[in-house]
C-alpha cells in the first residue's frame, strides 16, 4: 500500500500548516494540490492511504474533489477541511462520501488528533 | 447594517485569532463609513451572496502580517512575498466562514479571497451596503475588518 497523503487546499499556508503537523507524525509522503481539478489529476486510486481537502477552491470545489475520487475509489478515508461547517453543509459532504471532517480554524493539536484517527 | 449582524464577525476574529495564532485580540472602535479605505497595507476581501449579500475585508499592516505568517508557518519574512498575502487571505476566509456558520439562517456562501497590497489603497463597498469598520488591537499592532451587509431582503425592506 502506498503511504501517500494527498492534501488539496488552495491556501499555501494552509497546504505548509498541514504538512508541518505531518512530517511531526513522520509522514513525508505527500503530493500537493492548489485546487480542487489538480487534485482530481493527482489522484490515482489504490495510490493513496490518505485524502484531505478543502471545500472552497478554483476550478472544482472540495465536494466535486470528493464526488470524484469516492467514484474511483471507495476505500481511501477522506478528510473534508474547511469553514463550512453549517449541519446542512457537513450532511451534503457526507453524502459525497467524506469519512471525516474538521472545521477551519482548528488547533495544532484537533489536526494531529484527526491525522492519528486515520491511522498516522 | 444591524449590529446583530456585525457580532458573528468580531467573535470569528477573535476566535481565529485565538485558535490559529494564539493570541487575544481586542475591539477597539465601531465605525460606519461612507466609502472604504483600508489603513494597512495588506487587505484580504472576500464577497457573501445568498439572502445577504455584500463582503468583508481584513486589513493588516505589514508588521502584523509578518507576525502572523512568523506565527502560523515559524519562517521570518521582512517583505510582502506570497506567504503574507496567502496567510492574510486565509485569515480572511477563516474569518468570513466562522461569521456565515454563525448566520446560517442567511444561507451565504463566500467567495475565493483577493488580496490587495500597497499603501493608501482603496476598496469600494456598494452604495447600499456602508460597511461598518471594527479597530481591533492585536499583539503585533492595530488591524481592521469592515463588514458590508446588505440585509434588506431579510429584513422585507
Amino acid at each position: 500500500m502506498s503511504q501517500s497523503i494527498l492534501i488539496a487546499d488552495d491556501s499555501s499556508t494552509m497546504r505548509k500548516i498541514i504538512l508541518r503537523s505531518l512530517l511531526s507524525l513522520g509522514v513525508d509522503q505527500v503530493v500537493e494540490a492548489s485546487d480542487g481539478a489538480e487534485a482530481v489529476q493527482k489522484f490515482v486510486p489504490g495510490n493513496f492511504r490518505l485524502v484531505l481537502t478543502d471545500w472552497n477552491m478554483p476550478n472544482k470545489t472540495g465536494l466535486e474533489v470528493v464526488q470524484e475520487i469516492r467514484a474511483q475509489d471507495k476505500a481511501v478515508p477522506i478528510v473534508m477541511i474547511t469553514t463550512e461547517a453549517e449541519r446542512g453543509r457537513v450532511i451534503e459532504a457526507i453524502k459525497a462520501g467524506v469519512s471525516d471532517y474538521l472545521v477551519k480554524p482548528f488547533t495544532a493539536e484537533a489536526l494531529k488528533e484527526k491525522l492519528e484517527k486515520h491511522g498516522l | 447594517v444591524d449590529v446583530a449582524y456585525i457580532n458573528p464577525f468580531i467573535e470569528a476574529a477573535s476566535t481565529v485569532f485565538k485558535t490559529v495564532l494564539n493570541c487575544n485580540i481586542e475591539r477597539r472602535l465601531l465605525s460606519l463609513k461612507k466609502t472604504h479605505a483600508p489603513t494597512y497595507e495588506v487587505s484580504g476581501v472576500i464577497g457573501l451572496s445568498g439572502k445577504a449579500t455584500g463582503a468583508v475585508v481584513l486589513s493588516v499592516s505589514a508588521p502584523v502580517a509578518f507576525k502572523v505568517v512568523e506565527t502560523l508557518l515559524g519562517t521570518h519574512v521582512d517583505e510582502i512575498n506570497a506567504d503574507v498575502v496567502d496567510a492574510v487571505g486565509e485569515l480572511t476566509n477563516m474569518i468570513a466562514g466562522g461569521a456565515k456558520t454563525a448566520l446560517s439562517h442567511l444561507e451565504m456562501s463566500i467567495g475565493l479571497p483577493s488580496i490587495i497590497t500597497g499603501r493608501a489603497h482603496q476598496i469600494n463597498f456598494a452604495s447600499r451596503v456602508p460597511p461598518i469598520c471594527i479597530l481591533f488591537d492585536t499583539p503585533w499592532g492595530p488591524m481592521t475588518l469592515d463588514v458590508g451587509l446588505d440585509t434588506s431582503k431579510v429584513q422585507g425592506l
